[in-house]
């Protein structure tokens, strides 16, 4: 105990007595340090939870109905549709209706019938605008023409990935089809049934669900497909809370809505590469992260040293006149605590007080998502942990060195 | 009654051919409440005499006892704590911390021997006053002059009250005036207290405050001189 004590009067005073610059730009290096640690993984796994969460709210919602794996589809699709509207804590969910088809433009300019068409593989969904509007907010995604009219027949929206125009950035990727515009003619053929529409507006999101798209009304989609048992593929559905999915699930099983169709929350639905390359980027940044722990530590490491070997003679008079070496240590040892302590405490302020909002606010415009800043409390407080241990073994290590000399030798400043 | 029996003690440094003896064979006894003078030239090896005495280093030969218990044998935590209890030291440039205040600084080897916060502090309070400082208690050993930081090592070194105190050219960063002052207060701690104290000085004119004066030259002890 009076070792700690005397220690921390050492050690104290000489953090008190030093001198404000210097002390500022330990601090701050220690701070970059700790931004280092977190903003690193927190942006790489941001790129993924900015996708998660476009995903979440640009089509999967927050719980996901889908047909159970020995079925094509949910069964008694009705029956269910009239038990989700008497749950107050859905706010809303849509249905949907999938299947593929061959969508063709520029068939009626063709004046070589055996050239080639101008043809593109594409998924449809069957909605009603009114409720995928209110699940989805689709109509935010269009970014030419309109949304679709629930009262018109004979439009379609045709994702953006399925035209020339905006897929070219990705190159020969996507099958396409070209001079699509708000108002062209297009053929959608599903089997030997045909149908022409006009294009009523192109869809353009971060999330490839509705990028790779085509959405028709859910009428229309069942007299192309020959759908008219009403069952669909998908109902996906917007809670009041959304991280009361689980409980929702569990009273939605209670009633025996898993006889007809397989429930499953985001969590559970999500596509599974999503949560592997978070956890992969989790690591990657980890690791990239840690290169600043090792420069932070030397640096550590050299400021304690020049301080102690600055001080040796000192350090070996307090030894000549009875302190225990443990004592020296200690006061080195808090030093580096302080550096660390204060340098996070400032990281951990600045990024949830500004950077993890000013992201949110401002996201990273990447490709396929709004990267934000992911900034988990206990991955947060793990890397602290690790900062904080490193930094102190770095104060410990020179300090110990000088410390452990031979005092006589610390007093006359002999090398042996 | 000696508080301080070395016998036959030799200091060499180096290996091999490079070998240089500093001390050699060299014998002393301290009696308690002496106070002994340790003079010689440089290079005499009057410093590392008093290094082997006050605990600070080890012979390569011979015993040193000091209240009776061989401090040759001691390891360097049980040295430490010998030191602690045992001796008080004055050094030649004050070696005060510079971060501590006087009071602080006059805490630390009472803290260190168990005393509480409160009761280090009253005790280094009054031995500030006794070096004659008193008032000067928060001042940083760089707001005060060379000859108060030196009053400040004193009052230090014998706020735990040592059985010897050892001072090694406690004046020879001092001006004249303020190196008398120094001698004058580690004569009246002898005379006043009975403190033992050991001190190498190379002039003559603060050995002769001393009771005896030993005399080294080339390792070895060429002459004794009782003054009183």
């Amino acid at each position: 105990m009076r070792t700690i004590r005397i220690g921390f009067l050492l050690g104290w005073r000489q953090i008190q007595r030093a001198n404000i610059w210097t002390t500022t730009l330990i601090i701050f290096v220690m701070m970059l340090t700790f931004l280092n640690l977190i903003a690193v993984s927190g942006i790489l796994v941001g790129l993924i939870a900015g996708a998660e969460k476009a995903v979440r709210e640009d089509s999967l919602g927050d719980l996901i109905i889908s047909a159970k794996d020995d079925e094509d589809r949910i069964l008694e699709t009705e029956t269910i549709i009239r038990q989700l509207e008497a749950f107050p804590e859905i706010t809303a969910f849509s249905v949907r209706h999938q299947g593929s088809g061959v969508l063709e433009a520029n068939y009626k300019e063709r004046r070589d019938l055996r050239g080639e068409r101008d043809i593109a593989n594409v998924r449809v969904s069957g909605i009603d605008p009114i409720k995928e509007e209110a699940m989805t907010g689709l109509s935010a995604d269009v970014i030419e023409g309109e949304f679709l009219d629930p009262n018109e027949e004979g439009y379609i929206l045709i994702g953006a990935l399925y035209t020339e125009e905006y897929a070219s950035n990705f190159g020969d990727v996507f099958e396409t089809v070209s001079n699509i515009k708000p108002g062209s003619t297009v053929r959608l053929t599903s089997g030997q049934v045909s149908k022409e529409f006009i294009v009523k507006g192109i869809l353009q999101s971060k999330v490839d669900e509705v990028s790779l798209n085509t959405y028709i009304p859910e009428r229309e989609f069942r007299r192309l497909f020959d759908r008219f048992d009403r069952n669909a593929d998908q109902i996906v559905m917007r809670l009041a809370k959304p991280e009361d999915n689980a409980r929702i699930k569990e009273i939605l099983i209670a009633n025996n809505i898993d006889d007809l169709a397989k429930i499953q929350t985001y969590e559970e639905g999500k596509p599974k590469f999503i949560t592997d390359i978070k956890n992969t980027f989790n690591i990657l940044g980890t690791f990239i992260g840690s290169i600043g722990i090792v420069v932070a530590s030397i640096t550590i490491s050299i400021i304690i040293f020049i301080n102690a070997l600055s001080r040796r003679r000192q350090i070996g008079i307090l030894k000549a006149i009875g302190i225990d070496r443990r004592a020296i240590e200690f006061a080195y040892i808090l030093q580096a605590a302080f550096y660390a302590l204060l340098g996070s405490a400032l990281g951990v302020l600045l990024t949830y007080g500004f950077l993890i909002g000013f992201f949110e606010r401002n996201p990273i415009n990447f490709p396929f998502s709004d990267g934000i800043l992911v900034a988990e409390p206990v991955g947060t407080a793990w890397r602290f942990l690790s900062l904080f241990l490193i930094t102190l073994i770095a104060g410990f290590l020179p300090a110990s060195l000088i410390v452990r000399q031979n005092t006589l030798n610390s007093i006359l400043g002999r090398n042996k | 009654m000696d508080i301080i029996t070395a016998k036959n003690i030799t200091r060499t440094f180096g290996t091999g051919h490079l070998t240089q003896t500093v001390l050699k064979d060299v014998s002393v006894n301290v009696k308690q409440g002496e106070f002994l003078a340790i003079m010689g030239k440089s290079g005499a090896g009057k410093s590392t005499l008093m290094y082997q005495l006050s605990v600070l280093d080890e012979p390569t030969s011979g015993e040193i006892f000091i209240d009776g218990i061989n401090v040759v044998s001691l390891d360097k935590e049980a040295a430490t704590t010998f030191r602690l209890n045992t001796l008080g030291y004055v050094f030649q440039d004050y070696a005060l911390v510079p971060d501590l205040s006087a009071e602080e600084n006059v805490m630390l080897p009472l803290l260190m021997r168990g005393n509480t916060w409160e009761a280090a502090r009253e005790l280094a309070k009054k031995a500030i006053d006794d070096v004659g400082l008193a008032g000067k208690y928060p001042n940083l050993p760089a707001q005060l002059s060379g000859g108060e930081q030196q009053r400040v090592a004193i009052a230090r070194a014998l706020a735990g009250k040592p059985k010897i105190l050892f001072a090694d050219e406690p004046t020879a960063n001092l001006d004249s005036i303020s190196g008398q002052a120094i001698i004058e207060l580690i004569t009246s701690l002898n005379q006043d207290y009975g403190q033992t104290v050991v001190m190498v000085t190379h002039e003559r004119e603060y050995a002769e405050s001393a009771n005896r004066i030993i005399q080294m030259e080339d390792g070895q002890i060429v002459g004794e001189e009782k003054l009183r």
